[in-house]
């Protein structure tokens, strides 16, 4: 009963950017549900205690997947933008059983490097990539015969593949691999006594975390017409942490509430850019030091008090 | 009788060290098999090279005929060796009854892979109620099942962990330092524990201890540990007799109690 009343009040709010049909906040809309994606698929990765750059990679990798697929092969774009995601899963597939041998600070520094080194591909690689120069010309999608073209389009594909990777994540987190996943974050030497192949889980998670990325960045392409790398360099995973950090990581409710208040953050200062960098400190300050477990927490834990 | 745990040759280096040397003994089904030694011995290291958490060097191990030299403590898990832990090791936030489901849950779901195998053959989980209470009873914390395990007194903790273990069906418990930290009533419970491991249940075991009283009351043979060595190997009585055994390891002076 109470999910259903849930349910519906995300439906309701969901379909306010459809009735202003504004396409400035239609295009708001549209990143929020992008970000949420990207979000979504490091808030997995951070359950397992692993803070990763490469999701925001993965995303491009998706990204520019899709576009050079679907304009140099001639894919259907529902063809390409399936092929994002199954890319770049395949990528953390390959990479995942070197990469998550390692942890801490020491697996947040390799993912920053992969991350680097997939955007330095994207820039320096021209005549596949367009370099810093873009890629321009991405066609629109068309699913099912049908062709997006409008604003709404992407904003309601966006909010559907939003709202699929927060159910899949919040499922994945209810059912026994949640369990698996705590037991990584909390005692790994534990699980591991009582038969866990802790790698493997990893890289299942890293693998399945790849895919919603690549899902988000071949939208983002596709929506855009156009790509440049610094779409998805070192700035766009620290948006992603701090979505995760504001919203809160206890529930995959976090990183949603997270790309809800933050991505148009911008657009809201726009008007005084200069003190936007500023804005985005202060709010993380504030957060870091009095609302460590994020808003999901906090009102969590308000709950708990008035109950 | 039908040889269990085997090593042969197992030695384990760290460094230049030589923490285990040309180690070799063999356990029998239905033992109870003690491992002595002084601080720094090589107990440690030993235990840890069974349970896979450090590769051996050089030698050869199995169990019961298969071969596990190399394996790594999850597969060692899921070949029927179970273990605990010296100091209390339990998921301190959940339940009693979670870390006795969590005990079963893994070996069967322990990689993607088997989680979907099980997804797709529609098998009923490997822990049901019933063996959760089963186990639960059988380790006496029946009436603890809701409590957080981190709220449980230490001894409860390590009991708990048995518990875990026990969930895992293994042929053999590798038990490292039971009663450390146990008052006397707890070490009295924890040894009457371990004789039930083997007579009720027929779980070979392999435990490492401090405790002189309880090692020569519950276990059918002990191996003394010295230096990465082994000195000595046999019944209680005989360790106790065997003179190498009382200089090297106990001081020429010592009289067991």
């Amino acid at each position: 009963m109470k999910t259903l009343a849930w349910a519906i009040a995300a439906l309701v709010l969901a379909t306010v950017p459809l009735i202003f049909g504004d396409r400035y906040i239609l295009h708001i809309g549209t990143m929020v549900g992008i970000m949420t994606t990207v979000a979504l698929s490091l808030h997995l990765m951070m359950r397992i205690g692993q803070l990763s750059f490469a999701q925001v990679a993965f995303m491009g990798i998706g990204a520019y997947a899709s576009a050079l697929l679907t304009m140099r092969l001639g894919f259907p774009t529902a063809l390409s933008f399936l092929c994002a995601g199954l890319l770049a899963a395949l990528l953390a597939l390959l990479i995942g059983p070197l990469f998550l041998r390692i942890k801490g600070v020491y697996f947040v520094l390799l993912t920053f490097a992969f991350s680097q080194i997939v955007n330095l591909v994207f820039q320096d690689w021209t005549s596949l990539f367009g370099g810093n120069n873009g890629l321009f010309g991405i066609p629109k999608m068309a699913l099912f015969g049908y062709r997006l073209t409008a604003a709404s389009h992407y904003y309601c594909l966006a909010a559907v593949l939003a709202a699929v990777t927060y159910l899949t994540v919040r499922a994945i987190r209810r059912s026994d691999i949640g369990t698996v996943l705590s037991a990584l974050d909390e005692n790994e030497a534990l699980g591991r006594s009582l038969g866990l192949d802790a790698l493997s889980w990893r890289v299942g998670i890293f693998t399945v975390t790849a895919f919603f990325a690549g899902l988000a960045g071949s939208v983002y392409a596709h929506y855009l017409g156009f790509l440049s790398p610094p779409a998805f360099s070192f700035w766009t995973s620290v948006d992603a942490i701090v979505m995760n950090v504001i919203g809160g990581m206890a529930t995959p409710l976090g990183p949603v509430i997270g790309a809800i208040l933050l991505v148009p953050l911008p657009e809201l200062l726009r008007d005084a850019k200069q003190f936007q960098l500023l804005a985005y400190a202060a709010i993380l300050i504030v957060f870091l030091l009095f609302f460590r477990d994020g808003i999901v927490g906090y009102l969590a834990k308000r709950q708990r008090a008035t109950s | 009788m039908t040889a269990g745990l085997t090593l042969a040759g197992v030695s384990r280096n760290f460094g230049g060290l030589r923490a285990v040397s040309d180690m070799s003994f063999e356990t029998a089904r239905g033992e109870i098999f003690g491992v002595i030694g002084p601080n720094g011995a090589g107990k440690t290291t030993l235990f840890n090279v069974i349970a896979g958490v450090h590769p051996a060097s050089d030698g050869r191990i199995s169990f019961y005929g298969k071969e596990i030299t190399g394996s790594r403590s999850d597969r060692v898990s899921r070949l029927g060796i179970a273990r605990t832990f010296q100091a209390t090791n339990v998921f301190k936030e959940e339940s009693v009854s979670e870390n006795l489901r969590r005990g079963a849950l893994f070996g069967e779901i322990h990689s993607p892979l088997a989680f979907l195998r099980r997804c797709f053959a529609g098998r009923a989980p490997a822990a049901t109620r019933p063996d959760i209470d089963e186990i639960a009873a059988f380790i006496g914390l029946a009436d603890q099942m809701g409590k957080p395990a981190g709220s449980l007194a230490y001894g409860l903790q390590k009991i708990l962990g048995v518990g875990m273990a026990l969930m895992q069906r293994p042929r053999l418990m590798l038990m490292d330092e039971p009663a450390a930290g146990l008052n006397p009533t707890e070490k009295t419970v924890m040894a009457a524990l371990i004789a039930r491991l083997r007579d009720e249940r027929g779980i070979d075991v392999l435990v490492v201890e401090h405790d002189m009283k309880l090692i020569m009351s519950i276990c059918d043979r002990i191996l003394v540990v010295r230096q990465g060595c082994r000195i000595a190997l046999g019944t209680p009585e005989a360790i106790q007799a065997d003179q190498a055994v009382i200089e090297a390891y106990l001081g020429a002076d010592y009289e067991f109690a």
